[in-house]
Formats: structure tokens, C-alpha cells, sequence
């Protein structure tokens, strides 16, 4: 028996990260008290007009431009037309005929190899206000009404659950890098529909889509789950609607909201409210040159400072992190990326700080990573003056000098030392020079542990050396 | 009493200057004319009280512009706060908003005084204020007759002398028509001239605020204060300031004027054709050139109107769902019952038909067969009138096919009156500016006006004819006087 392939399409609504509205200069901030912050202009008020913001339509070329996509260089707004409660105007300024990106794509990693997703188009439009029923009623927030939004559209590319998470991360990480949007899911500031399709041929089922899944995880288990509610109704001999559905976490499947009348008619037609924007060559270049490093990238300069996968992963996974290491090009980055992602961000989260809260200045950072690259002072040093570091404006060397840390760097002291360990090892002596290598690792511990640590290691090892050598 | 609206503004001005009269005296006047002819039914909304309080203000100001203290009237679909604004709905019947258009900034920053807000037809949709949920306003000239519309309100309380300037708004001819019959000079500006941030939309690409006042002079003067670019209207455009008075008494000698053969075809009355040919002899006589042109689509003007204004309209009015603002159906079986019933009481006839007609029009493959076609054609009008514009100054002919008609007619028949914008409409969907100036009157002594439409942004130029014009005829148009003689 053939087994039946999915399809999927995803839709991704993401809020832009704009001070103000789209088409008003009401704040763009939707969590805070009811209807506070409005005008006019978000309730549809008569004879207001919308104005355009345009900083959100820089944002929306932005993702544009990330995308791959097409520039549509003259564009205009269309009105989508439609009756609902929290639709203030009775329709949505949004763009359908020149969408501000059309055929783009997303490239992904998927069983280590590469595909890209289609990305059909990417337009700009405004959100709706909120509706919170409770009880018998239902009540309305317009706070939310003409927060600016871009949707991306997908080719019906992916063929598992798997590519369309990988596809969401991927997508996330971009928007969220070129700070174009927070894409917080649970905030709802990225909002994800997904169409999803079985068959077992190369025509394509009849599709549904399940709407506002909460989380990428949760994308992945909506479609294995939609994908095998449809296999169960087609192998029983029944036949798949196009209909709107959503996912339930607790249950584990997808509930039937609405089917999708025919002719779902939407009268779209230009907005003549707002005339035509053209993008010029010299703005599109402008916005081009002012996209940041993005992730891939980063991961390039990561690699070749030799620094592992997962460490990696993890500095991507945590923007703060990874926009602080922008700040140094001249320093070992392994080095500095094991201090941020370990003892630094255990600090940061027991302390409940943001990196930007604390005193750590990049020329102190500096100094430190250069002393441990060097082996001027050992890890436990770094380890004891941590909290110094963070929390007082005090230079590297002062710190040392308060806390009476002294590194030993009497070669005289040392010396002596590293002989009595010699004289109580004198098997491991001849061990070493018979080729094993890592005797030298043990000497080592046995040095750092008599001098409590606070030996300079790259001293130490100088000495051990020479003294090995002599005997 | 003494009748200092019906003197010349500069003569009101120097009497306001001098002190000998004080602003208060001219609202005193403008109420008690209102109340003595409310059978014109003119106005929905009075606003004594806030005119009287503006008029005792002024009196401690300098007299600092020539518009300074003098009444206005506004037409009520423009918004006006504090200030109930209906748009001769029951759907906004007791509508009260809470900010102010743009124009309405401009005219109390010229500190003028708003006298109350004028009939029209419901949401600006029809062309003889018939629609209005407060009952139609009246032809000054004989009430039995229409005062044309949507503006009738304004174009009846100006032809009335009942105040000296008031603001309409221009769809479809909705200041011209109405100037026409009443015997006024109307002005629809270029589209983008005045911010139509505070006009209550009835088709967005078309709407335009404008000036109607009993004299050419009056008119530019109003013109004057309300223009500019508005960053609350992304339609309105920058220019560099004019005076828009600056032509006005210049000689016409040498000015190229185009007539359009079908503005002189055979749906023109014959006294209408027979004034307007008038005066193109009379211009010829002064040295100007006029000649016979053909503009492409001029007689699918209503067509193109219908699907672009309804298909707009349709949209444009959508917000008005019971909920927000505006007439709310108490006790609705549930949100669709909300809806139907608010809608289906709040808004008046023809209202309602412009909206399903609208809505069918952009409903699914109709949006490309007829809106998306209309505005094709529409670009094609435009470039037509453009290219005549290459050789010539200005366009000019009838403004209306008929006369005003008796009350009552063409309520049957919701097309015909469409028809009586068919020479007025062109000028909207070219986005240009359309004056109507009286130019004589019918066997029945109705008024008769003659359209001038210009280039872009040409309004200066257009007033230059309408004066010369103007003043060569010296004609009585007060409508009382002419009842008294």
C-alpha cells in the first residue's frame, strides 16, 4: 500500500517592533490597559484617514529583503472587506495585488542537508482589535486595532512536520535577529496557520487549515495529528472539506471552527485612502546595508574561531549573547563564548540581570578574555572575581589588587615548587618521556592543586618543561 | 433691520474694521434670516450657541483677515466637533464627534463663525437632497422645486442670502449641481487641493470639499483659507501658497477655451445650449479662442461613477455596523441580527441601494470585469482631458442638461437622476477642478450655469473666466429681490 504524502503551507502573521500603529501615531503596545492606547483613527472614527507609518513599511522591506524575495517597487494597500466586531473599519487595510515581497525563499537544514521553502509572498497590514468573551459577553480591545503586521506566505513546500518547524525556526530567527519583530509566539506577536493536505499521488488533497497554534512545537504535533485525521476520514471512504480548524494542546487534535464557505468573498480593491508608495533603488539599497549580521553568518565567524555546534546553537539561541561578541573582533571567542554562556549567563539568571544591567564593560571583558588566552591567570581567578567584575566599575587589575588575589609568577617560588613535585613523581617523569603525553596534564593538576590555583599556568608549564628536560 | 450680508465682503470687512458694526451683528442677521426662511429647510443642525460665543470673543480681537467674523455654513457630513454631524442620516442622527475635520481648523483659524450644518442628501448619495432623512431643502427660487444636491443645503441657504459663504462637498457635481440650480458659484477643487481629513467618505478617490458663495470673489477668498497639504490626508498634495483672487479682473484676451461636442449634444436643454452658447460668443467678441473638441468617455461618465462611487461607498460605509457609533438596534437576537437591523433602519433608501449595488460590484470576478475596468477607463479620461489641456487654457460648458425640476420627481427612478451629473462627473474621475458660475436663466426664470473645469491646480485661471464672465452679465441673482421686482 502507498502511504499518503502531506503537504504543507504555512502563514505566518508576525507584529512588527514599531513604536507607533501602522496608519496612526497611536503607541504600538497592546499590553497594557484596555483601549488606552487609541485614537480616533483605530476606531474607525469618520472622516478619519490613515497616515502611513514608515518605519514599519522599512521593517516589512527588511523581511522583504531577507526573504529573497522580489521587491515589488511601486505597491499600494488594498482594503479586505468584511464584518466583524473587532474589525473597527469594516475592512483591513492590507496588500493584496502588490505585496511588498513576492517569490522568495527561506533555506533550511533538514537530515543535514539544505531546502529551500517558497516563500509566495510577504505583504503589510494591520492587525484587528481584540475580543476577550467572558461570561455572555464579549468585550473589546482596541489597543491591538492597526498594530502593524507583515504575513508570510509559504509555497505549499514542506512535506513533514519536521521541515515546517525547522521552516519556523528558521523564519523566527531571522525576523527576530534583524529586530523586525519579537516573534513571541505565546504574546501572540507571531501567530501561525497551517494548511495542511494528504494524497497519494502528485495531485495535491483538498486542504485544511488549522489556525493560531500557540507554539512551533505544537505546529509540528497539528500536523502529524490534522494529517492523520484526514487519512483516517479518506481510508473510511470519506472525502476532506476545505474548513477552518484549530488545535487543541490538551486534547492533542484539531477541532472543526468553521467550513470554508465558497467564494469566501473578501471585495478587495485598492485603498484610494493611501496613494501608491514607490521604493526607490537608493532606499532599498539604504535598508539593505543596515541589516545586521544575520545568524548564518555568525555561525561562519563562530566555526572558524572553532568553537562547537552545540556552543554554537546556544549563542544564536540567545541574541544578547551573541550581538555582545559583535563588540570584539581581535579576541578568542571560544574563550569568551564559554565565559558568557556559562559562568556569566549562571549569574545573569540567578541574579535575574540582563548582560546590559550589569558593569561588565567590553574593555574589561577584553582584558579578561585576553589573560586566560594567554594563561595569565587561571580559570578559578576568573571564577572568584566574577561578581567584581559584574558589579562594580572597578578595572581588572584593581579587582585583583582588592581581593589580594595574587597569580604566582615568582619563577624563584614556582620553581621550587614544580621540583618537589618532580622529586614525589619521579615515575611519571619517566612515563612522559617514554610518550605519554597527558603525564604532563597531571603534573599539572598536582602543581595547580599545591599552589591553590592561583599559579600562572602558562608559567607553570614553561618551567614544568624545562625542568623535565634537565632531568 | 440693516442687511450687511448682502454687502460686498470688503464692504462688510471695513465695517467690522471700523467697529461700526461687530461680528455679532452679522450672526444676529444670519439667525433671523435662517428662521424666517425655514421653509427652505436648509439646515439640520443650528449652532447659536456656540456662534453667539464666538461672535463675543472676536469682538475683543483685531480684525486681522478679510473672512474675519463673517458666518459660514458647513455641510453636515463634515465633522465638526462638539457639533452633531448627521450626514442627513437617522444612522447618525445623534452623532456628536469628538474632533474637528481640517477644513474646520482652517475656518475658525480665520476665525470665522460657524453658523450650523446643511441638508444634503443622505451620506452625500443623491443629486437632489431628496434623500435626506430631515426631508429636502428647497430651490430659493421656487420652493415647489428642488435645490439639486447632495450640497442642496448649502447652495439653497447661499442662493437665499441666509449667510454669505458655506462649505460643500463634490462627488459627482454635488457643489456644482446644486450651485447651478440655485443660481450660485460652486467651486470642487483640484483632488488633493483641500484635506479631506473630516469628510465623512462617500468614495474616496472622488471626495472633495469646496467653496460655495453667492460671488467669484467670495469663492476664491474661501478657497484661499481652506487649502493645503494636510499630513492627516495622504491625498492632499503640496503646493506653494497662492492667492486664488490674483486673476480675478485680468482681460481674457488670448485665452484658448476647448468646448466639448458632447457637453452641447442633444441631452442639453435648449435654453441651457442657447445661454451657453451666449457666451462663447461673448468671449469671442473679447479676444479669447474657442474651439470644438472631443474627449474620449465623457458619455459613459455615469457608468464609471456608478461602480467606482458605489464599489467605495460600499466600504466606506461598512464602519457604521451598530456598534461604535451611530444608530445601534436596541436588542438584537445576536451579532447578525446587530448588523441586519442597524443597517437595515439606519440607513435610508437609496443608501442601502448604493451598497448592494456597490458591493456586488467588487464581489469576486465583478471587481475585474467592472471596478478594475472602470478605473482603466477612468486613466484613459483623464490622459483624454490632459492632452486637451496641451492646447488649451480651459474647458468649458453647460453645467447641468436640465433646469431645477419640482420636488417629488425622479425619486422613482434611481438611475435618472444620476443622468443630471453627467456633465459634472467627468471632472471628478479626472480628479480636475469644476466651477459653476450663473450665466442666465430658463423661460420659467430658473437659474441656468455655465461649468468651467481646468487643468490641475489651475483654480486661479478658472476664476479669472468666472469673473470676466460675471461681470459682463451683472446679473440679479438674489432670488427675493427678484421675487420683489
Amino acid at each position: 500500500m502507498t502511504e499518503y504524502k502531506k503537504t504543507i503551507g504555512i502563514e505566518v502573521h508576525c507584529e512588527l517592533k514599531t513604536n507607533t500603529k501602522m496608519f496612526s501615531t497611536s503607541l504600538n503596545g497592546y499590553q497594557t490597559i484596555a483601549n488606552k492606547n487609541i485614537c480616533a483613527i483605530d476606531l474607525g472614527y469618520p472622516g478619519t484617514l490613515p497616515i502611513v507609518n514608515k518605519y514599519a513599511v522599512e521593517l516589512a522591506l527588511k523581511a522583504a529583503i531577507l526573504l529573497n524575495c522580489k521587491i515589488n517597487r511601486t505597491m499600494h494597500f488594498d482594503r479586505k472587506n468584511y464584518f466583524y466586531p473587532d474589525l473597527p473599519k469594516g475592512y483591513q487595510i492590507t496588500q493584496a495585488r502588490t505585496p511588498i515581497g513576492v517569490n522568495g525563499y527561506v533555506e533550511i537544514e533538514i537530515d543535514g542537508k539544505t531546502k529551500k521553502i517558497g516563500i509566495h509572498d510577504i505583504h503589510i497590514e494591520e492587525d484587528t482589535a481584540k475580543s476577550i468573551h467572558k461570561e455572555d459577553k464579549s468585550y473589546l480591545d482596541f489597543n491591538r486595532a492597526g498594530v502593524p503586521l507583515i504575513e508570510i506566505v509559504t509555497e505549499p513546500d514542506m512535506k513533514s512536520s519536521s521541515e515546517a518547524m525547522a521552516y519556523l525556526e528558521k523564519l523566527k530567527e531571522i525576523l527576530y535577529y534583524a529586530d523586525i519583530s519579537d516573534c513571541k509566539m505565546e504574546e501572540g506577536s507571531m501567530r501561525c496557520d497551517v494548511n495542511v493536505s494528504i494524497s497519494k499521488t502528485e495531485k495535491l488533497g483538498v486542504r485544511t487549515e488549522t489556525k493560531n497554534i500557540g507554539s512551533i512545537s505544537s505546529v509540528g504535533l497539528a500536523i502529524n495529528e490534522e494529517a492523520k485525521r484526514q487519512e483516517e476520514v479518506l481510508e473510511n471512504g470519506g472525502s476532506i472539506k476545505e474548513e477552518t480548524r484549530r488545535y487543541s494542546e490538551l486534547e492533542n487534535k484539531t477541532i472543526l471552527m468553521r467550513v470554508k464557505e465558497t467564494g469566501n468573498d473578501y471585495r478587495y480593491f485598492p485603498e484610494a485612502d493611501i496613494p501608491y508608495l514607490t521604493l526607490t533603488e537608493e532606499y532599498i539599497e539604504k535598508v539593505k546595508n543596515d541589516i545586521p549580521i544575520m545568524p548564518n553568518e555568525r555561525r561562519k565567524i563562530y566555526k572558524k574561531h572553532e568553537i562547537s555546534e552545540i556552543n554554537i546553537e546556544k549563542i544564536i539561541q540567545d541574541k544578547t549573547i551573541s550581538d555582545y561578541l559583535l563588540n570584539f573582533d581581535d579576541i578568542n571567542l571560544k574563550i569568551a563564548s564559554n565565559l558568557l554562556l556559562g559562568d556569566i549567563k549562571a549569574y545573569l539568571n540567578k541574579e535575574n540581570k540582563k548582560l546590559s544591567d550589569t558593569k561588565l564593560t567590553i574593555e574589561k571583558f577584553k582584558t579578561v578574555v585576553n589573560k586566560l588566552d594567554k594563561g595569565e591567570i587561571p580559570n578559578k581567578v576568573f571564577k572568584d572575581i566574577l561578581a567584581n567584575l559584574l558589579e562594580t566599575e572597578k578595572t581588572f587589575d584593581e579587582i585583583v589588587k582588592d581581593n589580594n588575589i595574587e597569580t604566582i609568577s615568582d619563577t624563584k617560588a614556582l620553581l621550587e615548587i614544580v621540583n618537589n613535585i618532580l622529586n614525589n613523581n619521579e615515575p611519571s617523569i619517566i612515563e612522559y618521556k617514554n610518550g605519554h603525553d597527558r603525564i604532563l596534564k597531571f603534573l599539572m593538576g598536582q602543581i595547580m592543586k599545591e599552589t591553590k590555583g592561583s599559579a600562572n599556568p602558562s608559567l607553570v608549564n614553561k618551567i614544568l618543561l624545562e625542568e623535565i628536560s634537565k632531568r | 433691520m440693516s442687511k450687511y450680508l448682502s454687502l460686498s465682503i470688503k464692504e462688510i470687512n471695513e465695517l467690522l474694521k471700523t467697529k461700526k458694526i461687530k461680528p455679532i451683528d452679522l450672526v444676529n442677521e444670519a439667525f433671523e434670516e435662517i428662521e424666517s426662511n425655514k421653509d427652505l429647510n436648509c439646515f439640520i443642525t443650528l449652532d447659536k450657541e456656540n456662534a453667539y460665543n464666538k461672535a463675543r470673543e472676536l469682538e475683543n480681537k483685531e480684525v486681522d483677515n478679510i473672512l474675519f467674523g463673517i458666518p459660514i455654513a458647513i455641510k453636515d457630513n463634515i465633522i465638526t466637533k462638539h457639533l452633531k454631524t448627521t450626514c442627513a442620516s437617522k444612522m447618525l442622527e445623534n452623532f456628536v464627534p469628538i474632533y474637528d475635520a481640517t477644513v474646520i481648523e482652517k475656518i475658525n483659524s480665520k476665525n470665522m463663525i460657524i453658523i450650523g450644518k446643511t441638508n444634503m442628501d443622505e451620506f452625500a448619495m443623491g443629486s437632489t437632497s431628496q434623500t435626506s432623512y430631515f426631508g429636502p431643502p428647497t430651490n430659493p427660487w421656487n420652493k415647489n422645486m428642488i435645490a439639486g444636491g447632495s450640497s442642496g443645503g448649502s447652495a439653497s441657504c447661499i442662493s437665499a442670502r441666509l449667510v454669505p459663504f458655506a462649505l460643500g462637498s463634490d462627488t459627482g457635481g454635488s457643489i456644482r449641481q446644486p450651485a447651478s440650480y440655485c443660481g450660485i458659484v460652486g467651486m470642487k477643487p483640484t483632488y488633493g487641493r483641500v484635506s479631506r481629513y473630516g469628510l465623512v467618505a462617500f468614495a474616496s478617490s472622488l471626495d472633495q470639499i469646496g467653496p460655495m458663495t453667492t460671488n467669484v470673489y467670495n469663492n476664491a477668498l474661501l478657497l484661499n483659507a481652506i487649502v493645503g497639504f494636510d499630513e492627516h490626508d495622504l491625498t492632499s498634495v503640496e503646493r506653494k501658497e497662492e492667492d486664488f483672487t490674483r486673476l480675478i479682473g485680468e482681460d481674457i484676451k488670448g485665452m484658448k477655451i476647448a468646448v466639448p461636442n458632447f457637453f452641447l449634444s442633444d441631452i442639453i436643454s435648449k435654453e441651457i445650449k442657447e445661454n451657453v452658447e451666449k457666451i462663447i460668443e461673448l468671449l469671442k467678441e473679447n479676444g479669447a479662442t474657442v474651439d470644438y473638441v472631443d474627449i474620449k468617455y465623457l458619455d459613459n461618465a455615469v457608468n464609471l461613477y456608478q461602480i467606482i462611487a458605489m464599489g467605495e461607498a460600499s466600504s466606506n460605509l461598512a464602519r457604521f455596523d451598530g456598534i461604535k457609533f451611530g444608530y445601534s438596534y436596541e436588542n438584537p437576537e445576536n451579532l447578525e441580527d446587530l448588523y441586519r437591523k442597524s443597517r437595515a433602519i439606519g440607513f435610508g433608501k437609496e443608501v442601502k441601494r448604493r451598497i448592494m449595488v456597490g458591493s456586488y460590484l467588487l464581489s469576486g470576478e465583478n471587481a475585474t470585469t467592472y471596478y478594475n475596468k472602470a478605473l482603466s477607463i477612468r486613466d484613459d479620461m483623464r490622459k483624454s482631458f490632459k492632452d486637451t489641456f496641451q492646447n488649451y487654457d480651459l474647458i468649458i460648458g453647460p453645467t447641468t442638461t436640465s433646469t431645477a425640476y419640482n420636488l417629488g420627481e425622479g425619486l422613482d427612478d434611481p438611475r435618472q437622476t444620476f443622468m443630471d451629473d453627467i456633465l459634472v462627473i467627468p471632472v471628478n474621475m479626472a480628479g480636475l477642478p469644476g466651477l459653476n458660475i450663473p450665466i442666465g436663466f430658463s423661460k420659467k426664470h430658473l437659474p441656468i450655469g455655465l461649468h468651467i473645469i481646468g487643468d490641475s491646480f489651475e483654480e486661479a485661471k478658472m476664476y479669472k473666466l468666472a469673473s470676466f464672465i460675471e461681470g459682463k452679465l451683472n446679473l440679479e441673482l438674489n432670488p427675493l429681490k427678484e421675487v420683489a421686482k
